[in-house]
């Protein structure tokens, strides 16, 4: 009896937590999503059904913002599993300063992601930005290049703040994919023969596959929920918005609850779709032999 | 050889990419603020200032907002840390090396959250805070990061315990080790690196939280640094100056750590899982 | 392995006792209210301590930024909960917390009602909502030496005037870009357009709420000559409102309209590399200098939810009197909403350079016939985004006035 018990003994205070904290809550703000509910209004709340999501997905600004989200998901993911396998497998190496290496790579984590907006901002900024005067320096350009008034450059720019911040997680989840690798197989593996690229290709990319997963879970995740690097390159203007954006207009200055929590859901409802896409790989469990 | 010198050349561009932004906010850090709007293309300041250092590490206002903020961070990173540690390992051992049922679909439920924006749930989860009168507190906000960060640390590390071969637990309990025991005496030992990677993601994340504690904590008792720094760009008065210098300051607690665990994440992860 | 995990145990368990110590003590007995207030609003310990002596309440400040703090009283206010018995109110606020219903009626005697022009703003279907304790309003600065060297004898009284002697600074080659105004989409941007249409032509709204075609057209197309011309930095289109103010203080801009605060702040020289040489005039209008401006004053206003509500009360009256508010100027350099206090600064010698800054306070009032209405920031939105989107070439002056009348058309008929 004791023996049944004791897994879900283990995870109860997993589950409490997330149940209390995750699940009611999420299913609390689903409730709000069918309600007709907005502050400003208040003795005019009623049960519309799926109104709001018909009205969000009827806009055009809804759209717009999707293609946004759409483009920083696309750009983000790609750079940062690419840059991150890399620096994984750069921390890997040892050497002297490999020490040294790891406290620089989890720098831009420890920024706050506002903080990481207001600092890429010195840089991007078309004023007094560190970009523009070092091209001005070079005499690349002789006028200031306006970083953040088109939309795609800006968007750009928003990409590679958030890749920059969000690199050091996954580079570290792969390190840490990496050092699972038990090193008999590499043995093995170079006594057989093998040349160092059909190690990597058939040892080393197969066997990280699922760090990389959940790297790339979290990484499209971010990406997703982008927020606060847009706020400050470039505020809540048209131009940059993403759908997260959008929702907190639409709930926080609009005051509308109902199509704000619609909106959030829909937002949601992406991630989850890249998230259980993701679960299949990431079930693969590792079993070594 | 030649590995030596792209091993170089790698490091140069990787320092160049991540510590070059801190340069630049440093140099903002220490330019008086009329200087910053200047038109000058000169990539250095013409004139420098420390004062925005010594407002914030001096006793003023400012100086103690910073200060409190610091703390309270840090705070939330051990409570963070000693209530999701436990967890977390508890439910990595129990997922990864359990047979019982609903185990997969606990495992799927628990990694799916890892999809729900903080905007889905912050204000359900604020109502619930002002009804038990849970808000401005550092224990709670550290219970709702421990929640955000349960699924990331929960499957990085049953995935490790994945791989510590079988036969040694089974050793213990053919020894007359309870489940727990094996887990404590086998199972932990061997754990070492993919623990200290768990708690630098906790410490991490939970530092750099910034959208939770905007909402939930209001006094200057519970806000973290994070917070306390962004308030230095108001509405009317855009210190530039002084959040980048900061944005510097916040940086140094989680780069020091980093900078004393890096001998036991290295060695550590080195001689760790899996002895020969 | 041991070892790194006993380390890290430790380490949190010295910092979790930490955290423990700083638990917060709670006396039921004594009277308690919060006080929810951005960093410019927060009275000093010494004058708190008079404040709790006096009546015997104990004030927590709950010191929030201040677009935060709209969010929380929000989220509160969904739950039948208060953010905090005395809470910021920004004039833009008005409208949206009296529909909500989330503010509470304060009494004020009429004397004191008639010494503060600015209470008008907070004052719905005759009810007074908060009272303001900072006051800004729209002044105008510009550079006397740049003006002198580009040959121009006097400041400017009319827009006509600003532009001509923009023209005239950019080709005597004194100032690249002479004219400064928030372009960037965001809130800013709104009360730019706004102010700059009441004070060419003394209206912005019609009676129903929508935007009066011919002003707000003169005013769109007004800016766009001047970017077209490049009068106007191209980052103002990118950067914050602050930013595109501030280049009045390095001397990268030679005329700006904009926050009260610029007249202390061009005399610091902290913040200021031209000082001495920036001083405060009138607002210019369409033939001589305009007859109103707009203020964007800050209150506070006591929530509904509140369980504290005379305290809170008690507190406000104090907070907003006028001995309270000379003694704001002096810590916090709040401009005062009394007239007479803030002529009585003025006259000793308190408020310096002020110039033009007395004569535009008593010419305050409010572009909104109606108030500040119910969807106030729904239509922010919709105007700083059309802006901006003249501003970067993508709409022109006639599109973006198509694009904001559009929305706001619908929104002021629900």
């Amino acid at each position: 009896m004791m023996k049944k018990a004791l897994p879900y003994l283990l995870l109860a205070p997993m589950m409490i937590i997330m149940g209390v904290l995750v699940f009611y809550p999420v299913i609390e703000t689903f409730s709000y999503s069918l309600k007709k509910w907005k502050l400003t209004a208040p003795g005019d709340i009623s049960f519309v059904g799926l109104g709001n999501y018909v009205s969000v997905l009827k806009s055009p600004s809804f759209w717009y913002s999707l293609q946004n989200t759409l483009f920083l998901l696309a750009v983000v993911v790609l750079f940062t599993t690419i840059i991150s396998i890399a620096v994984a497998l750069f921390l890997n190496v040892e050497s002297r300063v490999s020490g040294l290496m790891l406290a620089a790579a989890v720098l831009p984590w420890a920024l706050p992601p506002y903080v990481n907006g207001v600092l890429w901002k010195f840089i991007m900024s078309s004023g007094y930005g560190f970009l523009n005067k070092l091209l001005i320096t070079l005499h690349v350009t002789d006028q200031p290049v306006e970083w953040l008034s088109s939309r795609w450059l800006l968007l750009l720019a928003v990409a590679l703040v958030v890749t920059w911040r969000s690199i050091p997680f996954m580079a570290l989840v792969c390190l840490a994919g990496r050092k699972a690798l038990p090193g008999s197989l590499y043995e093995a593996a170079r006594i057989d023969g093998g040349s160092s690229f059909q190690i990597f290709r058939k040892i080393t990319v197969p066997l990280m596959l699922p760090f990389v997963g959940i790297g790339i879970t979290s990484t499209s995740v971010t990406a997703v929920n982008v927020f606060d690097e847009i706020v400050a390159l470039s505020g809540m203007g048209d131009l940059g918005k993403n759908i997260v954006v959008e929702s907190y207009l639409t709930t926080f200055s609009f005051l509308d609850f109902g199509k704000g929590s619609a909106i959030t859901y829909l937002v949601m409802l992406l991630a989850g779709i890249l998230g259980i896409f993701y679960l299949r790989s990431l079930n693969r469990e590792v079993m070594y032999g | 050889m030649k590995i030596k010198k792209g091993y170089w050349i790698f490091m140069i561009l990787f320092l160049i990419c991540t510590v070059g932004p801190f340069v630049w906010g440093f140099l903002i850090s220490v330019t008086p603020e009329y200087g910053m709007f200047g038109k000058s293309s000169s990539l250095l300041p013409e004139q420098i200032t420390w004062d925005n250092y010594k407002i914030l590490l001096g006793g003023g206002r400012q100086g103690q907002l910073f200060f409190t903020g610091m703390l309270n961070s840090l705070k939330a990173v051990a409570l963070t840390l000693l209530l999701g540690m436990p967890a977390a390992l508890l439910s990595a051992y129990a997922l990864a090396r359990m047979e019982f049922q609903g185990r997969k679909l606990i495992k799927n439920m628990l990694l799916i959250t890892m999809v729900i924006p903080v905007m889905a749930t912050i204000i359900p989860i604020y109502r619930i805070y002002a009804d038990y009168q849970l808000l401005d507190n550092i224990f709670w906000l550290s219970v709702i990061y421990v929640s955000a960060l349960l699924p990331v640390t929960t499957w990085l590390i049953s995935n490790y315990f994945a791989t510590i071969p079988k036969e040694l637990e089974e050793a213990a309990l053919v020894d007359g080790c309870g489940r727990m025991r094996a887990f404590l005496r086998i199972i932990l030992p061997a754990s070492g690196p993919v623990v200290v990677s768990a708690a630098l993601i906790l410490f991490l994340n939970t530092w750099s939280q910034f959208q939770i504690p905007l909402i939930l904590a209001s006094s200057l008792a519970t806000k973290p640094v994070a917070v306390v720094t962004s308030e230095f760009m108001t509405k009317d008065a855009v210190q530039y100056g002084i959040t980048a210098a900061a944005g510097i300051c916040a940086v140094v607690p989680p780069a020091v750590l980093a900078l004393g665990l890096r001998r036991f994440l290295i060695s550590g992860m080195m001689g760790g899982a899996v002895k020969e | 392995m041991k070892k790194v995990i006993s380390v890290v145990l430790c380490l949190g368990l010295t910092m979790g006792m930490m955290a423990g110590c700083g638990a917060k003590e709670e006396n039921e007995g004594s009277r308690q209210i919060t006080f929810m207030i951005p960093d410019w609003g927060v009275p000093n310990d010494e004058l708190l301590a008079e404040f709790t002596e006096e009546t015997g309440i104990d004030v927590v400040i709950n010191e929030v930024s201040w677009d935060d703090i709209r969010d929380k009283i929000a989220i509160a206010a969904s739950g039948g909960s208060s953010a905090a018995d005395v809470v910021e109110v920004d004039w833009s606020w008005v409208g949206e917390f009296y529909a909500a219903d989330w503010l509470e009626e304060i009494e004020l005697p009429e004397e004191e009602k008639a010494d503060m022009p600015t209470l008008d703003t907070f004052t719905v279907e005759g009810k007074t909502l908060a009272v303001p304790y900072a006051n800004d309003y729209r002044l105008s600065y510009y550079n006397t030496v740049q003006y002198k060297e580009a040959g121009i004898q006097s400041p400017p009284k009319t827009w006509d005037e600003v532009y001509e002697n923009a023209k005239i600074l950019k080709e005597a080659k004194v100032v690249d870009y002479p004219f400064a105004i928030p372009l960037n989409a965001e809130e800013a941007a709104t009360t730019s357009l706004i102010w700059l249409a009441y004070t060419m032509n003394g209206v912005v709204f019609n009676g129903d709420g929508t935007l009066n075609r011919d002003s707000v057209l003169a005013a769109l197309n007004y800016e766009e000559k001047m970017l077209q011309e490049e009068l106007i930095d191209p980052s103002d289109k990118t950067s914050s409102g602050m930013d595109a103010y501030r280049r009045l203080l390095s001397g990268d801009a030679g005329f700006m309209t904009g926050p009260t605060s610029f007249a202390a702040r061009s005399s610091n020289s902290e913040e200021c590399s031209v000082v001495g040489q920036i001083e405060p005039i009138l607002v210019p209008g369409k033939i001589g200098n305009s007859e109103h401006t707009m203020a964007l004053p800050e209150a506070i206003g006591i929530t509904k939810f509140s369980k504290n509500k005379e305290d809170a009360e008690t507190f406000v009256k104090w907070y907003t009197s006028p001995k309270m508010q000379k003694e704001l100027y002096k810590t916090n350099s709040a401009i005062p909403t009394h007239n007479t206090v803030l002529e009585e600064l003025i006259s000793d010698g308190t408020i310096t350079d002020s110039g033009a800054m007395l004569e535009e306070a008593k010419r305050i009032s409010s572009p909104f016939p109606n108030g500040v209405p119910s969807y106030y920031s729904e239509m922010s939105n919709a105007i700083y985004n059309a802006v901006n989107k003249m501003a970067l070439g993508e709409l022109t002056s006639e599109e973006a006035f198509a694009e904001m009348d559009g929305k706001i058309t619908e929104l002021a008929g629900k």
